[in-house]
């Protein structure tokens, strides 16, 4: 039989064990969720309390005469850990000086009103741990499914530092009576924070990277990519509009009115951008470890509902997997398809070899050129011909000058080079410029090899290059084939310029257009698809041109009026010249 | 033996929240004082942002349940007056025969009293204007969810008050007796409808004068 001084002992330690038990139970969601169960019965015996048993054993390594310490901490995001609770335990041996311990009976009664007494201890800790401010939070972790930039967790120390005086001015204490033991007087107190108003404790709502599955490409890019509502139905692909998504696929549902990938404010709807995503729940990707129990559901429900479409975004950046409805080529070979289509407008077209040349951008490198409007023509040509290997630059300066006669009806952005050139039809030959920016884009294989001889002329003019007034003099000087005095030529080019700004104005199409039926006229006829993608190319790129008119048009004014009076003085005296002769 | 008595702070309420504070207050004291196995459940106000623990026991919650009832039928009667509840734990001592049965002592050695200011709600100020009225019950609205709050935090209060008083007395509690999950005999009193316009505080005098003769009201 044990002696009374070793049953002391085994109720304090027993007592330790359980206090510990109780706290963390009721402070440390992880250790909550993960608690196998009801307790054993051996557990219930001790203190008739019955607590869910724990999976990993809670063990007090200290002498039972150690204090036990353990901290709740409320650990949040990027922020360091707070000490939200201390609950200490210890037994404290009478003083040497006091007076001389009572006499306890050996016959057990007073191990039994000990035992009672820390039975009662035990009650009241349990239900004041339901009563302090923290118990709050451990509910709100427990039971909702939502992740929280916050969490709680816990260490057991024999010694903990104590508190400054800043964080004691902080806490609350509560101590409970202690209770009288053979070995010394049990004490319990707890340290805590009345208050958790002052953490910034909410719901976090991570934006994960979402992917659209109904991203459109830019049909600059690909004149042949109808947009959704103009799809038969057999291009509707169902496991698309699924809701909830697979993974996280879908950033919403998909829209037919989504704005279209070339138009800027559609960077709202980038899966990178901050833009809200589907409910939480479905969100379990980006959700870190560090929130515990949260993630092994959610991860697990996203792993059952779509492991494809997981790896998918996995696979692939974000903008291009979106297997959008798209025209039967793109279906056998999605992801290839993906990356051709998807991408930017602006680039620079191949020397078209096969037949479908004209319906991919060939440039990959940049995926999220797609994401942007497609540059003016000018701007295009100095960017793309540091960028793009001599042929490709070759092959758009040459596109830039366009095959008058191939290019189609509705490039009315380029009279300048009508007028330069020759009487051929403007229609055909600005079409493809405002396809979107990719000056080749659009081209059918029939003007392959207008286009291949327009590489070749190296009387090409840039029509925008206006504010290269040499360029544009040169240009002159040679596509006119004469010497001209400098201020003749210089004021014959202003006579261009301003002549070409008038032809365009004057033959420029309305900003506005009804896209979709442009665009439905895409298959059956080609030339249609060529104007309907200059049509939408020509609104920024108006916008420019009006920009780079109006610089012309200061220049010109700021070249002081002399020289246009001596111009005009010029020209009478040639009209003169001219009526003598 | 003495008889530790705890009078616990008064609470204004309102008769739809008699129940949830007597539920309460009910279970928690008789949580620290059932020293049997017990498996605690978490039980979570619906009026106010607490939640206390109770002993999972069938038997126990419909034994209570009744005792509010009770109560509450006789809070209708008599509303808008102060009245108790009353928590004994006794023991049961000596049986002595008598000529007219048997005679059953108690020694009550902790009675907790429960007092409550049943008030009624006060009713929304007419208006026939309608934007002062949407004002009225807007203020009104206010006026009781901050009244509701300042009971939750007074209920709080109660409930550490329990936890003080089962804390600093501890010596008076007898031996245990039984096995059963509330280890020793308790009562609860309520008023009665039978009782008197001074209310049943004669009663509980008289109780208390008659020490070991007490007798249960309802």
């Amino acid at each position: 039989m044990a002696s009374p001084s070793e049953s002391d002992r085994k109720i304090i330690t027993r007592f330790l064990h359980k206090t510990l038990h109780a706290v963390v139970a009721s402070r440390v969601p992880r250790l909550h969720h993960a608690a196998a169960g009801p307790a054993s019965p051996k557990n219930d015996r001790w203190f008739h309390l019955a607590l869910d048993d724990h999976p990993s054993p809670i063990d007090h390594h200290g002498a039972v005469m150690d204090p036990l310490v353990f901290d709740i901490l409320l650990t949040r995001r990027g922020c360091s850990d707070v000490i939200v609770e201390r609950w200490t335990v210890r037994c404290v041996p009478p003083a040497p000086w006091s007076a001389a311990s009572p006499h306890h009976p050996h016959d057990g009664s007073f191990l039994r009103r000990t035992y009672k007494k820390c039975t009662i201890l035990l009650r009241s800790i349990y239900t004041l741990l339901r009563l302090l401010p923290v118990h709050r939070i451990f509910r709100l972790l427990c039971s909702s499914s939502q992740p929280y930039n916050y969490d709680l967790c816990h260490k057991v120390l024999s010694f903990a530092a104590p508190f400054s005086r800043a964080q004691e001015a902080e806490l609350k204490q509560y101590s409970f009576a202690p209770v009288e033991t053979m070995l010394g007087h049990l004490v319990v107190s707890v340290q805590y924070r009345p208050s958790l108003t002052n953490f910034n404790l909410e719901v976090s709502l991570p934006t994960p990277p979402l992917i659209i599955t109904d991203y459109v490409g830019s049909p600059a890019a690909d004149p042949m990519r109808p947009f959704p509502s103009s799809l038969p139905d057999r291009m509707s692909h169902p496991i698309m509009f699924q809701y909830p998504p697979r993974g996280i696929r879908t950033l919403a549902a998909p829209s037919f009115d989504r704005p279209h990938s070339w138009n800027s404010a559609s960077m709202v709807h980038h899966p990178l951008s901050s833009a809200p995503g589907p409910p939480d729940s479905e969100l379990g990707l980006s959700l870190p470890g560090h929130y515990g129990h949260l993630v092994p559901n959610q991860r697990s429900s996203m792993e059952r509902k779509g492991s494809s479409g997981f790896d998918e975004s996995k696979l692939s950046p974000p903008c291009w997997t979106s297997p959008s409805p798209s025209p039967p080529t793109r279906v056998g070979n999605s992801q290839q398809s993906r990356l051709h289509s998807g991408t930017a407008p602006v680039s620079i077209p191949m020397p078209a070899t096969e037949n479908n040349q004209m319906h991919r951008s060939p440039n990959f490198s940049d995926p999220f050129k797609s994401l942007f409007p497609p540059p003016s023509p000018r701007s295009t040509r100095t960017d793309l011909f540091f960028r793009e290997s001599p042929l490709k630059s070759r092959s758009f300066i040459k596109h830039e000058g366009f095959s008058p006669g191939d290019i189609h009806s509705n490039l009315h952005m380029y009279p300048a080079y009508k007028a330069i050139k020759d009487g051929r039809d403007d229609s055909g030959r600005f079409s493809a410029l405002s396809s979107g920016g990719s000056p080749g884009y659009g081209f059918s294989s029939s003007s392959r090899q207008s286009i291949q001889d327009d590489l070749d002329d190296e009387d090409f003019s840039y029509p925008f290059a206006f504010d290269d007034v040499d360029t544009s003099d040169s240009q002159t000087r040679s596509l006119d084939g004469k010497e001209t005095p400098e201020n003749a030529g210089s004021h014959k080019s202003r006579e261009a310029a301003v002549g070409i700004l008038v032809q365009m104005l004057k033959t420029a199409a309305p900003l506005r257009h009804d896209q979709s039926c442009s665009m439905r006229s895409l298959e059956p006829n080609g030339e249609a698809s060529i104007s309907s993608s200059m049509m939408s190319r020509k609104t920024c790129d108006a916008l420019e041109e009006l920009q780079s008119y109006k610089e012309m048009k200061n220049l010109l004014l700021s070249k002081s009026g002399a020289k246009l009076q001596d111009s005009v003085k010029q020209r009478k005296e040639s009209s003169k010249t001219l009526i003598l002769n | 033996m003495n008889c530790e008595t705890c009078q616990l702070k008064e609470l204004v309420v309102e008769p739809p929240e008699i129940r949830e504070v007597l539920r309460s207050i009910l279970h928690t004291i008789l949580f620290h004082r059932a020293l049997g196995l017990v498996r605690p459940k978490d039980v979570e106000c619906e009026l106010f942002d607490i939640i206390y623990v109770q002993c999972e026991d069938h038997e126990l919650e419909k034994k209570i349940d009744e005792k509010i009832n009770q109560f509450i039928g006789w809070v209708e009667k008599h509303p808008n007056r102060k009245s108790q509840v009353c928590i004994s734990f006794y023991e049961v001592k000596n049986k002595h025969a008598t000529w007219f049965g048997n005679k059953i002592e108690r020694f009550y050695w902790e009675q907790w009293y429960i007092n409550l200011h049943i008030v009624s709600p006060k009713p929304h100020g007419k208006s026939h204007n309608t934007k002062a009225h949407v004002v009225t019950g807007e203020n009104a609205f206010e006026e009781s969810n901050s009244r509701c709050a300042a009971l939750g935090s007074s209920l709080r209060e109660v409930l550490l008050q329990i936890i003080n008083f089962v804390n600093e007395k501890k010596d008076h509690i007898p031996p245990l007796q039984n096995s059963e999950i509330v280890s020793f005999p308790y009562e609860i009193s309520t008023p009665s409808s039978s009782d008197s316009s001074f209310g049943w505080h004669a009663d509980v005098l008289k109780r208390m004068l008659q020490t070991g003769h007490p007798s249960m009201l309802s």
